[in-house]
């Protein structure tokens, strides 16, 4: 999902600034709101922010394809942080990746962004949200959350490049084209975001639910329960 | 992460339980990436990156080529990215201590803050 500089049209990348841009304010509202209610969130947002800039650095191979591609950690980050907050951290991350590793660009940050932090973020943060309302497991909706988000951010990776250079030939087919440049690499990567995911989520639930706002609620009717 | 020794003072293991979990994953993920790239010589793939790959098809669809505005040279993007990374591993473990070590002396928090956190130091101490 790192889209080099110079590959999209500058009006392109002016628009998806334009979007990062927007959601700027309220994660810097939601980080200062998480900071006053708990003071462990500083800590858990500079992890976070370490953890993005890692993992989505980790290059697997994958030897069916002979090929090699990264997870993403936005959905992970979504869940702990908030969604708002991880556009912040994505914004940095891809903004180091490009100086440190040449990986993306300055003039895409924004294009990366909208894919891995706000695509694949929301989406991800809203099927953990979906899943945990209907009472599914930690695990189960913390797995769907890394599947579909990791795959989120590819989809949107291949609209944006497809949205500008598909020229003559139909958008459709323009986009299925970049999306199968990733798919088949990225399907077992994103099963393996689903169980990194899980795995490290349901640590956190299990040593620290008072860190995660969807989890400690249950945690602590599960502890009064035992009480009784 | 330690034990008491006998005059009171914390000893620290080479291999407590949580290093010997971290080193066994460590290994487990080295060996599926050896494997894969063993895997992928015998089978002469090239082992790119599916962000060049999908770049490079961009470039033949846009008729032009990317051009990075910052590109390290040679090993010096080695250098940088071992320079982020150990600075990442420091701020990672700190950060990890800070929330997931209990101190002496803590009080349990609202909705189990500290629930099953071991004592800094093994108890130690």
């Amino acid at each position: 999902m790192h889209i080099e500089d110079g590959i999209l049209p500058a009006s392109a990348c002016v628009a998806y600034f334009g979007v990062t841009a927007a959601f700027l304010y309220p994660a810097v509202r939601q980080i200062n709101k998480r900071v006053r209610e708990n003071p462990y969130f500083k800590p858990l947002l500079a992890m976070c922010g370490v953890g993005i800039f890692v993992i989505s650095a980790m290059h697997f191979p994958v030897p069916v394809t002979g090929s090699c591609s990264h997870p993403c950690g936005t959905p992970l980050a979504a869940i702990v942080v908030g969604p708002f907050a991880t556009v912040l951290l994505s914004v940095i991350v891809l903004f180091f990746q490009a100086v440190l590793l040449g990986h993306g660009g300055i003039t895409t940050i924004g294009a990366n962004t909208v894919s891995m932090g706000i695509v694949g973020t929301f989406v991800g943060y809203g099927l953990w949200k979906l899943i945990r309302k209907v009472n599914g497991p930690v695990w189960l909706a913390a797995g769907v959350a890394g599947f579909v988000g990791d795959l989120a951010v590819y989809l949107t990776s291949s609209f944006e490049l497809a949205y500008s250079l598909h020229g003559h030939v139909s958008f459709w087919h323009q986009w299925m084209v970049f999306f199968v440049g990733y798919a088949p690499t990225q399907l077992p990567l994103a099963v393996g975001e689903a169980i990194f995911t899980a795995v490290a989520l349901q640590a956190m639930a299990s040593r620290r639910p008072d860190l995660l706002p969807g989890v400690s609620s249950g945690y602590k009717a599960r502890v009064e329960a035992e009480a009784v | 992460m330690s034990s008491a020794g006998a005059a009171g003072v914390a000893q620290v293991e080479f291999f407590d339980r949580f290093t010997k979990t971290m080193l066994f994953v460590m290994l487990g993920l080295l060996l599926v990436i050896f494997a894969s790239a063993k895997f992928m010589s015998y089978e002469h793939m090239t082992g790119t990156g599916t962000d060049d790959k999908v770049n490079a098809l961009a470039e033949s669809a846009a008729r032009k080529t990317g051009h990075p505005f910052v590109e390290l040279p040679g090993d010096s993007q080695v250098a940088a990215f071992s320079v982020a990374n150990f600075f990442v591993g420091i701020i990672l473990g700190y950060s990890v201590h800070k929330l997931f070590v209990k101190r002496e002396g803590m009080e349990p928090g609202p909705a189990g803050m500290n629930e099953g956190m071991e004592p800094e130091g093994g108890g130690a101490g």
